[in-house]
């Protein structure tokens, strides 16, 4: 009996915190992957490892970390299992239009086709930092690189974005 | 001392950067704040940008189907199997949370009709209940022109995630506000037109912008993807639907989302 309720309170705890996270990692998936119905699966699986691990969770407010960390995990084996060869961004855009274009803006579906186009390696940072309120030191620590890495891929992603948007970069400094 | 290179080096790579001397290059540089605000503005769009829509109802149906089988349920200990898993196995597995999800789904209708019912139930309007929160403080009504601290506004931005960049206008009164029980910022900004009130509802979503007039208050309710809505509101009626619209895209584009 004792065990039911325990059992209760912790599938409930858990409930809680997925259906609170699930929007930003669902966002995190879509921009590491570009693609949505990967992203959904990645995130499923996500959650499968996250419950049965959650005793490995101590400090709840940790757990949009915790959870961005098995995303990342998830994503890579993702790679392992389909082994993608080519990624041809305009197709991904094309795939992805009706996510891409559901913006009341115009300009939001020119900067989120331009992020589409962005490197990995700068589009993963800058996602971190924007979307998920990340610090720079977060950012290292996540991607196992150094602080002054992550820095240059930002500032390189900055840069790269604004000029694919058509913002004038003329003032920007060099590297 | 930092010259605008390295600024801009380093605000390029983080907008947000609170190094004290950054602030002190931005505040004594006319060409590097300018730039800054230009940065800030794209940064805002790249926020929204990324705010994608994600399906709502799928996040509660996605909790349900993965949760675990109670210990005791028949099929305990066949439901996750992620370890070594062959990738029939793991398409069978796949198959079986498609079976799960669809349940989930049809729980999840019954739960929106309902819902839909629930919403379309006459009820306290939001502008209705926007207005009601303005008779409660009056003083912040006043026409002033001085600015409320910077440390007490951003304070007060800070526990609702968001910055404001210049270009609203002078921000006069800051106050963390209870509204419909969760905390929201509510300003007043000095314009042209007189004081302003803003109240950014980060809790509560609006379909499209929804001008009212009521008991003596004018103002608009607009959407703001993925944060809620925004409400402005002005005192009096003098002021012209037009350019409260107009007072909430300067708002809405100094806005800084910070999570």
């Amino acid at each position: 009996m004792k065990d039911d309720v325990g059992g209760n309170q912790k599938r409930a705890r858990f409930q809680a915190i997925c259906q609170s996270l699930r929007p930003d990692l669902l966002r995190f998936a879509f921009w590491l992957s570009r693609d949505r119905a990967l992203a959904e699966d990645v995130v499923q699986e996500t959650m499968l490892r996250a419950w049965k691990a959650q005793d490995s969770l101590l400090d709840q407010s940790s757990a949009k970390p915790w959870f961005l960390t098995i995303i990342r995990r998830e994503y890579a084996r993702s790679f392992e299992r389909k082994r993608f060869v080519t990624v041809d961004v305009d197709e991904l855009i094309a795939k992805e239009e009706p996510m891409l274009a559901a913006a009341e803006e115009q300009d939001l579906a020119e900067i989120r086709a331009a992020l589409f186009k962005l490197p990995d390696e700068y589009r993963e940072p800058l996602v971190l930092q924007v979307l998920m309120g990340y610090s720079t030191a977060e950012i290292a620590r996540e991607l196992d690189l150094s602080g002054a890495a992550v820095l240059t891929r930002l500032f390189r992603a900055r840069k790269q974005l604004r000029v694919l948007c058509g913002e004038d970069t003329s003032l920007d400094a060099d590297e | 001392m930092m010259d605008c290179a390295r600024y801009k080096n380093s605000i390029l790579a983080d907008p947000r950067d609170t190094d004290p001397e950054l602030h002190e290059h931005r505040a004594s540089c006319g060409a590097c704040n300018q730039y800054t605000e230009r940065l800030l503005r794209f940064e805002s769009r790249l926020g929204r940008a990324l705010r994608v829509d994600v399906p709502v109802p799928a996040a509660a149906a996605g909790v349900d189907a993965y949760a675990p089988v109670p210990a005791k349920a028949p099929f305990s200990g066949n439901v996750v199997s992620l370890r070594g898993k062959s990738p029939r196995r793991a398409a069978g597995a796949r198959t079986y949370r498609k079976g799960w999800l669809a349940i989930a789904a049809s729980v999840l209708l019954g739960f929106t009709v309902a819902g839909v019912l629930w919403l379309a139930a006459p009820g306290p309007s939001l502008a209705a209940d926007v207005v009601t929160h303005m008779a409660e403080e009056p003083e912040a009504w006043r026409r002033t022109d001085v600015p409320v601290p910077e440390t007490h506004l951003n304070q007060v931005l800070r526990e609702s995630h968001l910055r404001l960049v210049s270009g609203a206008g002078m921000v006069s009164y800051a106050n963390s506000c209870r509204f419909r029980g969760h905390q929201v910022p509510h300003l007043v900004i000095q314009t042209g037109s007189g004081p302003v009130t803003v109240m950014v509802l980060v809790h509560e979503s609006a379909s499209g912008p929804q001008p009212f007039d009521e008991h003596g208050y004018r103002g608009v309710i607009v959407p703001v993807a993925g944060h809620g809505s925004l409400a402005v509101l002005t005192r009096g009626g003098a002021t012209d639907p037009a350019a409260i619209l107009r007072i909430a895209a300067r708002v809405l584009d100094s806005i800084v989302w910070t999570a």
